[in-house]
């Protein structure tokens, strides 16, 4: 049952990461008064991707290796996340810290692409990804490391699911409040999509990719996407539960849509910010991510 | 009167060097200088507190066997503009450079360099500026021996050279192609870490010859066509001044009427343009919501326009003499309707973007350039505007029938990207009051003057009109045969582009965008000129044919 | 401001969008009404109206409507009214023919001296500044400005390709 589980996990997100993209972009087109494309053109644009020719504008393997590192390593975390408060089975091989690692190698498999090409552009991507990631990914483990504290293990069962367990206190108010507001940089949306999704401006870390690699860059996008959107619905949102799989796993989706909703929203209204800003406000979400962390050891 | 005591200034610290001063009108003072005094005349002027406009080069060579040079200043508190007007003959046309005191001088003195084949004496940059790469060194487009439509052939490996980057700074190359400029052309930032220090600029990829085209081929009335299509936004305001310039140098009035609808063709494309501005300043900053509304409310001005004109962009309303459509009462009470529309929309548009801490962080303090400096480069429009310098050619060259009308000119202090702004938002609130003004004052009569006798050759006029983006100044010589003999189109581009690299000292690398956009670049304005066609490998230069292709491109581009 | 225009996005080219009746779309030509003065030619900004008198009888007119501006200046200066201005503006297509126009007018006894415009016309300033003989080259669509009083056989010859200068001079 529990190998089936790790399927269910894994068809899931890869049918419909691209359908909850799609909705972020014809939220943002109605947004500004305007039809946008339809909801399933993320779909229409991987499969165009797919069958377009690679030009490879470097030569090391390193090049070409980058997508595929990026893609394992979202695909290995979501194999491990417990969708629809069932554990699958792999979540008992892993811990907290091993998800930590494997989002991490998602992010850098990205930076080594953008280095592994020789592009000014890249280059300067890569180092505001580099930056990004360094500052964010403090929240993210202190979301983990919250509900370890609060059930004294670090299996990824027991962590994600700390809150229905132990209840909401302050700690997890404050750690809920930190993690919506890191929401829009860990997604790579406005206004922090600074490293990302740079197009205007910088053409970021994929400017060197097309085809089948730019391809798989992107459905990892997708895909981390909807990884920490369903990371916010079953840490934060615990008291869905219903007994049964099935309707859990269709109100995890649901509540997993609104959270898309609100990344459209607040995504376009707001003007993409420089660096040097966001960096400061970055760290003012990790030292409240630590505050709520410190107060969860004193038990709140 | 300021030109009164400006005479006898000149009169008394340089006197040796005049040779004659003479005036058309209270306003306009033509000085002739022998070349030797021209750069004493120049900076006495420029101590009086003159602003310098613009030069231009002209080939006498048939008449008296030299090379014209012509600086023009304006005095704005005192509605003057001077021309120093001086000659080198052909075979030693050597001048001295003003660039030293007078820095905004330093692109004109390039072009005719490449041009006219002139050349300055303690110039601090003479390197090519409009000719491509490969051109050959010993052709001067702008003379008369040089046909219009040559193709010399091309060269391969051929490059322009970059200045050398300060110490420790590498070099960020944006252009010729990229997402946030508009048109073709090359800057070399040179940055340390993420923060500039210093740019270059290679320019005037999109030269395509007009001001040669204009003077071999076409007649008078057609280059108001031409005109218009050397830049997208600012179409008319060129056909306007052209206009203007040569109707001063016939000495004709036009009808009144056609002077009304004149002004509201100019501040109906003042709205478009300051509306796509804003929509683009969005985007630069990444907010694109703000792009796509302020350019929603942009369509209702451009359907207008098809209306009244018969075409969204390129009006083709203003041709010597008056203009060639009428406005009738229907499409009156259709401007009043949509003006109204525009203004409630812009007003809910402003009290979004004012309030908004998100837009302030990435445009307060960006962009910061000095009242001194901007005095300095003599930079203009609401560039200079929003840095406390408060000059509008409306208000203090009154042209057309401004002087009949009211309307404020926005002043801030700020310094940086968002006071243009807030400067261009509110010209379009004023610009909306002004042709609710034309509308109401509007008098009946002809539209057009019909000339009984023909242009009288080899007279100057100078005209200048304040585009969306600053003053544009236009100087024509007449001619024989229906055509200008002479024609300098200078855009406001063209000043505002030289005061950018100061701009963008300090600044961090991902504010370049917006501070290049803070200035309205348009730089089809600015290259436009003389040069007709090259072929080249490298280097993609427009030639003559693809002059209507490319200017239509750019209207449905905008 | 979002929720009161709602969806602008218009529906365009999969329902028609005609244009007002103002629109300058591409100019056509009455053959009927058109007498060979030549001064649609004279003040074409464009200059994509071409002009060659093959011999003595007969004028060939060319209008190359891809370099065409749609500025309307061959209206406005027809003085037989014979160009009128639609509001076409759906003229992209892969052969330049569909957009060209080639008129062969037969020419009786004419001097092509212009008092046929001049006549109609009183603004000195759109005078016809090209009289006479014309040798526009049609098949490199370039605009000669030579006229002469008389036809000329060898300007003819000289004008039928007519290559861009190289060199000076």
């Amino acid at each position: 049952m529990k190998i089936f589980y790790v399927f269910v996990n894994i068809i899931l997100f890869l049918a419909l990461a691209p359908f909850f993209e799609g909705i972020i972009r014809k939220l943002t087109a109605r947004v500004q008064s305007r039809q946008g494309p339809p909801i399933y053109q993320p779909y229409l644009d991987i499969m165009k991707l797919l069958g377009k020719q690679t030009v490879i504008s470097a030569d090391n393997p390193v090049f070409r290796a980058a997508p595929i590192f990026a893609l394992a390593s979202i695909l290995a975390v979501i194999a491990f996340i417990p969708m629809g408060y069932r554990e699958t089975a792999l979540t008992g091989y892993a811990d907290v810290i091993s998800i930590i690692y494997l989002l991490t190698l998602g992010g850098v498999s990205v930076l080594l692409g953008a280095l592994a090409s020789k592009n000014t552009y890249a280059q300067v991507g890569a180092s505001r990804e580099m930056v990004t990631m360094i500052m964010v990914e403090p929240v993210l483990a202190m979301t983990f490391i919250l509900g370890a504290v609060k059930v004294k293990s670090l299996g990824i069962g027991a962590t994600m699911f700390s809150l229905s367990s132990t209840g909401f206190g302050i700690s997890a108010g404050v750690m809920l409040v930190v993690f919506l507001m890191a929401l829009q940089a860990f997604v790579g949306k406005q206004p922090f999509d600074i490293a990302e999704a740079e197009i205007e401006i910088l053409e970021g870390p994929f400017i060197e990719y097309s085809g089948p690699g730019y391809a798989m860059f992107k459905y990892y996008m997708m895909l981390k996407q909807m990884f920490y959107a369903s990371l916010l619905v079953t840490v934060f949102v615990p008291f869905l539960q219903t007994g049964y799989y099935l309707v859990n796993i269709i109100v995890q989706l649901i509540g997993i849509a609104l959270v898309f909703v609100f990344i459209a929203l607040i995504g376009s209204t707001n003007p993409r910010l420089r660096i040097d800003q966001a960096i400061k406000y970055y760290a003012v979400l990790v030292v409240m991510a630590i505050s709520a962390v410190g107060l969860s050891v004193y038990g709140l | 009167m300021k030109a009164e005591n400006l005479k006898t200034t000149l009169e008394q610290n340089c006197g040796k060097s005049i040779t004659a001063i003479d005036s058309d009108t209270e306003n306009r003072l033509f000085i002739d200088v022998n070349r030797d005094g021209l750069k004493e005349v120049a900076l006495e002027m420029m101590k009086q507190g003159a602003r310098y406009q613009m030069g231009t080069g002209f080939d006498n060579i048939d008449r008296d066997g030299t090379l014209g040079l012509m600086h023009h200043f304006a005095y704005d508190k005192d509605n003057l503009q001077v021309t120093l007007r001086s000659s080198a003959p052909v075979s030693d046309p050597v001048f001295d450079s003003i660039t030293n005191d007078v820095p905004s001088a330093g692109w004109t003195e390039r072009e005719y360099i490449d041009l006219l084949g002139m050349k300055f004496t303690d110039h601090p940059k003479p390197k090519k500026l409009i000719t491509a790469d490969d051109w050959p060194t010993d052709i001067y487009p702008l003379r008369k021996d040089v046909p219009h439509d040559m193709v010399p052939p091309s060269a391969e490996d051929v490059a322009y050279q970059i200045d050398e980057a300060p110490e420790g700074c590498d070099i960020i190359p944006v252009g010729p192609f990229h997402p946030s400029l508009h048109e073709p052309n090359h800057w070399s930032v040179f940055v340390e870490g993420e923060t500039i220090r210093g740019a270059d600029y290679r320019g005037f990829m999109t030269h395509r010859g007009i001001e040669k085209l204009c003077t071999t081929q076409i007649s008078y009335n057609e280059v108001p066509f031409i005109a218009e299509r050397i830049c997208g936004i600012c179409g008319s305001v060129h056909a306007t001044a052209y206009s203007q310039a040569v109707e001063a140098a016939a000495k004709i009035e036009i009808p009144r009427r056609a002077e009304f609808i004149r002004v509201m063709m100019l501040e109906i494309e003042r709205l478009h343009s300051h509306l796509l501005w804003l929509g683009v300043a969005g985007h630069l900053i990444g907010f694109d919501t703000v792009f796509m509304q302020s350019w929603r409310v942009r369509e209702h001005i451009m359907w207008l326009s098809e209306r009244i004109t018969g075409n969204r962009k390129t009006y083709g309303m203003v041709i010597i003499g008056g203009v060639r459509r009428d406005f009738t009462p229907e499409i009156q009470e259709d401007t009043k309707n949509i003006l109204n529309q525009v203004e409630a929309e812009l007003k809910t548009i402003y009290s979004a973007i004012k309030g908004d801490t998100a837009i302030h962080k990435r445009t307060k303090g960006v962009g910061y350039i000095s009242k001194e400096d901007t005095i300095k480069w003599d930079l203009i429009g609401p560039v200079a505007r929003a840095r406390g310098v408060d000059i509008d050619v409306r208000r203090d060259h009154p042209y057309s029938i401004y002087n009949e009308l009211k309307f404020d000119v926005p002043v801030f202090d700020g310094c940086d990207v968002w006071s243009t702004v807030l400067v261009r938002i509110l010209e379009i609130f004023e610009s909306i009051s002004i042709i609710r003004q034309c509308l109401d004052k509007i008098p009946e009569g002809e539209i057009l003057y019909e000339f009984d006798d023909v242009v009288p050759p080899l007279k100057h006029a100078i005209s200048s009109v304040e585009a969306p983006r600053g003053e544009s100044v236009h100087y024509v010589i007449t001619g024989e045969e229906n055509r200008p003999e002479r024609w300098r189109v200078r855009a406001p581009t063209y000043t505002n582009l030289q005061g950018v690299p100061d701009m963008l000292t300090g600044d961090q690398f991902a504010d370049f965008p917006i501070i290049l956009g803070s200035i309205d670049p348009c730089f089809s304005c600015t290259d436009r000129v003389e040069v007709v066609n090259i072929g080249s490998g490298n280097i993609k230069t427009m030639n003559r044919m693809e002059l209507e292709n490319m200017s239509r491109n750019m209207k449905k581009g905008r | 401001m979002v929720l009161k225009p709602g969806v602008v996005t218009l529906k365009y080219p999969f329902e028609p969008m005609p244009a007002p009746a103002t629109f300058r779309g591409s100019p056509t030509w009455d053959h009927h009404k058109c007498v060979g003065c030549g001064a649609c030619s004279n003040h074409c900004s464009a200059r994509c109206i071409l002009v060659r008198d093959v011999c003595q009888e007969l004028r060939v007119m060319l209008y190359d409507g891809s370099r065409c501006t749609y500025c309307g200046r061959c209206a406005e200066i027809c003085p037989e009214d014979a160009i009128t201005i639609t509001t076409e503006f759906e003229l992209a297509t892969e052969d330049t023919n569909d957009v060209t126009e080639r008129m062969e007018l037969f020419m009786l006894t004419c001097q092509r001296c212009g008092r046929c415009y001049d006549m109609e016309n009183s603004n000195v300033i759109e005078r016809l500044d090209l009289r006479g003989y014309r040798y526009d080259s049609l098949e490199t669509r370039a605009l000669i400005r030579t006229t002469t009083d008389q036809l000329d056989q060898n300007m003819l010859k000289k004008t039928e390709n007519y290559q861009r200068p190289t060199k000076k001079g």
